[in-house]
């Protein structure tokens, strides 16, 4: 296992170089560059010469490139002159929040999902499946801002229960100031993913419970709460355990139409807001996380697949 | 078999249940049956200010930065806005209005009684360490222009007193000119800035109290220290230092001579200022906190505005439901904002899109079409500025018919450029260009039948078959742009201008409208970024940045010998603007475009003072009386 993930950070250091040239080369296409993008359509042409030169961006790309390779090493990744800020900075600042935001919705829609879909799986083709099959359709084909304005609406606004936002502190941990306020986004986004998780668990409880080892069990006489708990859900949380791996890239992208409604200021509006503003090193910045999570996704499910399943080794381990 | 998964099922939703039970209400700032002593402004999304040092580089350069942050601190020499004016606003400058003699080359200003928050005077000193720094470091001033203004055109500085001083220029200068565009630049500085280490001495930098250009080393040291404070390293541009956090704890940024001092800032541009007690302008605060709140987005910002959290904010557009039949006067508010008051605010601005005159798209005809006066004549004739504003705007926008915006109320709009020059007319777009050898073929493509330059041919270097088929390219992310772009595409389609849109990021439009360059291929046509231009911190709406023969902001490289002489003649002479106005008007240097408001502003019913708004968009809590 430990040469699996040794090998696997390896090649994760290969493609995380891969992805900051292309994105780096890709920024060198913006018309105008990045002297246009920080300095506004009022900056004279000395003025942009001027900036080009002062940050090093009249050098050969190759250079430039290399001076972002090596700074990022030091741990300098870079200046947003959009947020007179270190990318680095901002990328602490914003992360945390979108973790927590991700984080606790997840843990949410598990709660909800996995015993709902194993309900549905156990009462299949009854009117409880039914009605869950259908509220689980509604959520999944619901926009994620439409539940948001519509929790808006109804506990902000018509109840005056809820507050419909979050403390905007820069601080990350602002959010435990006030946690109510934190309940709406957390909710709106979990409804989306217990609406998934919940039918993956269904099927996947479905598929288990026609297996032979359920059937053995039965017959040697395992009681129901026995087969379920100690037989079938680990195996039907496979899916799911690939599903959480395959979602840690949403700490990036994923939160972010939440994040609009509530005004929550986390990784996925940085990354538009960076991309809008062809702020090129907060670009490569929140690409970088992106990349990580995808990697580090990717590699905790492998890892996690196996620690569920003793009939998986991985890397030949 | 069932029990247990009753049981999970209970579990879960218990879970959710219990996360959603408990309950609490958000106490609201001005839902207290008191008046409320803190009141509270909804920063545009995603801008909020992000420099505290009034001598800052063009990358922090913005209104949300100066405006609504540095200026509720920090005083400029001349305020500007008066009413719902862009003019001098006297009241509210810390001098008294400039006097100019000796042809207008000397230019003498006069401090008034204001006092820095420390307890020391605002002194002619103050004054000499902005333009002392600038001397020295006039590359890294944002507003600077190489050659023009200050302080390329200043001569020498005499200090006449603590009070007096006079500024002594090369030239003559237009008085307006240097009022608007080079004094309103000016933000007197306290001694205690001057120095170059937190422990240092006030005045131990040596720049303050320098004579004019003598200490450009020393003041570019100071300048060093203070931007460094403010968060931009100027020896090492790309490094961040992270200042953000202390501009709410630093001595420096503490002293002021503006009615708030800052209590708290993050990065987030959560900003909450207090009153500063010894302030000396006119008008005190009375409320005991003014608070800037950021939003991530309109549809947040409107929440917010529905949920009361804020006392002034603004309507996003998407969210007007009924049109104003006055643009200058509020229409029906949205149904959902009954405690607010809607006011609509316009910029000191102008809108239009460049033609690129040395434009060598459509084998090089392009640039020739365009420099012909009657073709522009006929594509302006087919903007419909009025009917775009009602339709898409609910009227909330006023027409653009020349370089001097005729609204907000100004003494420098002139009666030809208010009365519309070339009003929507399709007849007459269609024979401009019969009459100037196109064969027009209406929802086609009109092509030049009689090459030539006489009066009644399509031109110089227009070829025969040369078509009237343009590319446009505007900048996408807002659906007003796009709908003004569709229907005017459809309107030029009437006289055979056939147009091909494209959609690109505002950057990239930016990017690309720049002025040729001899001898490299330019062939973009049309590009509209959807701005125009804003007249500020250069208030005098003059043309040398825009219009004038191989200014830096000349996107469409526009030459005109007659424009040039009007513009040098309204900047250098005491020549009124008209002349220019006018002659730009006629002439049609780019394609003038409605001007949406720029802001919609919701303000608490029984929140006094926050009207009239300034067009530049200055704020002054310190009038708000609740």
């Amino acid at each position: 296992m430990l040469g699996y993930i040794v090998r696997r950070t390896l090649q994760a250091i290969v493609v995380i170089l891969g992805v900051t040239l292309i994105v780096f080369l890709l920024g060198q296409l913006i018309p105008g560059g990045q002297a246009r993008a920080a300095l506004g359509p009022k900056a004279t042409t000395l003025q942009l010469a001027r900036f080009n030169h002062l940050n090093g961006y009249d050098q050969p790309l190759w250079v430039q490139y290399w001076h972002y390779i090596l700074g990022m090493l030091k741990g300098d990744f870079g200046y947003s002159y959009k947020n007179n800020q270190g990318v680095w900075e901002l990328i602490v600042e914003r992360l945390p929040k979108t973790i927590t935001l991700v984080g606790a919705s997840t843990v949410l829609a598990l709660v909800i999902a996995i015993p709902l879909g194993m309900a549905q799986a156990i009462r299949r083709n009854k009117p409880f499946d039914y009605v869950m099959t259908a509220f689980s359709f509604i959520l999944y084909a619901m926009p994620a801002f439409l539940i948001g304005e519509l929790l808006i609406l109804l506990f902000s606004f018509t109840l005056n229960w809820l507050p419909s936002q979050p403390p905007t502190d820069a601080s990350a941990w602002a959010v435990f100031t006030n946690p109510m306020a934190f309940l709406l986004p957390v909710v709106s986004l979990a409804a989306l993913t217990i609406a998934s998780f919940s039918r993956y668990m269904r099927s996947s409880v479905l598929d288990t419970v026609a297996e032979d080892y359920i059937r053995t069990a039965r017959a040697k006489g395992a009681s129901p709460g026995r087969i379920l708990w100690g037989h079938a859900m680990r195996n039907a949380l496979l899916p799911i355990i690939t599903l959480i791996g395959l979602s840690l890239p949403a700490i990036v992208g994923g939160a972010l139409i939440i994040e609009d409604v509530f005004n929550y200021p986390g990784m996925g509006l940085l990354t538009v807001q960076a991309a809008s503003n062809d702020d090129i090193p907060l670009i490569l910045g929140t690409t970088l996380v992106a990349t990580i999570a995808t990697v580090v996704g990717s590699l905790l499910a492998d890892v996690l697949y196996a620690a569920a399943d003793p009939r998986i080794r991985l890397g030949g381990d | 078999m069932r029990a247990p998964f009753r049981h999970l099922l209970a579990a879960g939703l218990a879970a959710a249940a219990l996360s959603t039970s408990a309950i609490v209400v958000a106490p609201t700032v001005a839902g207290a049956a008191s008046k409320p002593t803190v009141a509270t402004w909804a920063e545009a999304p995603q801008t909020p200010p992000n420099y505290i040092f009034p001598f800052m580089p063009l990358p922090y350069f913005s209104v949300s930065t100066i405006n609504n942050f540095q200026f509720l601190m920090f005083r400029p020499l001349y305020w500007f806005g008066q009413g719902k004016t862009p003019n001098l606003n006297a009241s509210l400058s810390l001098a008294g209005t400039p006097t100019y003699s000796n042809g207008s080359k000397t230019v003498v200003v006069n401090l008034k009684n204001y006092q820095w928050s420390n307890g020391e005077k605002v002194t002619t000193d103050d004054l000499m360490f902005w333009m002392n720094m600038l001397h020295a470091d006039k590359d890294q001033w944002a507003d600077y222009s190489a050659g023009t203004g200050i302080p390329d055109d200043v001569a020498s500085i005499t200090v006449n007193s603590p009070t007096k001083l006079t500024l002594n220029l090369k030239a003559p200068v237009n008085s307006h000119w240097f009022t608007y565009n080079e004094l309103s630049q000016i933000t007197p500085m306290p001694l205690a800035w001057d120095k170059t280490s937190d422990g240092a001495a006030a005045g131990s930098g040596g720049c303050a109290k320098a004579a004019y250009g003598t200490a450009d080393a020393k003041c570019d040291a100071v300048f060093t220290y203070l931007s460094k404070a403010s968060g931009f390293d100027p020896s090492n541009p790309k490094g961040a230092n992270n200042s953000l956090s202390t501009y709410a704890t630093n001595p420096l940024w503490q002293v002021v001579d503006g009615p708030w001092k800052l209590s708290k800032f993050d990065a987030s541009g959560n900003v909450t200022f207090v009153p500063n007690a010894k302030y000396s302008g006119p008008v005190k605060p009375t409320v005991k906190q003014f608070v800037e709140v950021p939003f991530t987005t309109d549809t947040a910002e409107f929440n917010a505005l529905v949920g009361g959290k804020i006392d002034v904010g603004f309507l996003p557009s998407a969210n007007i439901t009924k049109p104003t039949k006055n643009p200058f006067v509020a229409g029906p508010n949205n149904s959902r904002l009954t405690n607010y008051v809607l006011d609509p605010i316009y910029s000191w601005s102008i809108n239009y899109f460049p033609y690129n005159f040395q434009s060598t798209g459509d084998s090089g005809n392009a640039g020739k079409i365009f420099s012909q006066l009657y073709f522009r004549q006929a594509f302006q004739s087919l903007v419909n500025q009025t009917a775009y504003i009602q339709k898409i705007w609910k009227n909330y926008g006023i027409p653009t018919y020349g370089p001097v915006p005729t609204y907000p109320p100004n003494s420098f709009a002139s009666s030809f450029e208010k009365s519309n020059p070339y009003p929507y007319s399709v007849t007459k777009a269609k024979a401009l260009l019969t009459s100037h050898g196109w064969k027009v073929v209406p929802n086609g493509t009109s092509t030049c039948v009689r090459p030539g330059s006489a009066n009644n041919q399509c031109g110089k270097g227009i070829p025969a078959g040369a078509k009237l088929d343009f590319n446009l390219e505007y900048a996408t992310g807002g659906t007003a742009l796009a709908q003004l772009m569709n229907v005017e595409k459809s309107s030029w389609a009437q006289a055979g201008i056939n147009i091909t849109l494209r959609g690109a990021s505002f950057n990239t439009v930016l990017g690309h409208a720049v002025p040729c360059t001899a001898g490299q291929s330019c062939d973009w046509e049309l590009e509209n970024w959807g701005g125009g231009w804003v007249f500020a911190p250069d208030y005098y709406p003059t043309g040398e940045a825009i219009f004038q023969t191989g200014a830096g902001s000349n996107s469409g490289s526009y030459s005109s010998a007659a424009a040039d002489h009007l513009i040098t003649a309204s900047t250098k002479g005491n020549v009124a603007l008209t002349s220019y106005e006018n002659f730009l008007a006629k002439d049609l240097p780019a394609v003038y475009q409605p001007n949406p408001a720029t802001s919609l502003t919701e303000i608490r019913k029984g929140l006094k003072g926050v009207t009239p708004q300034s067009p530049l968009f200055s704020i002054t809590p310190e009038a708000w009386r609740f």
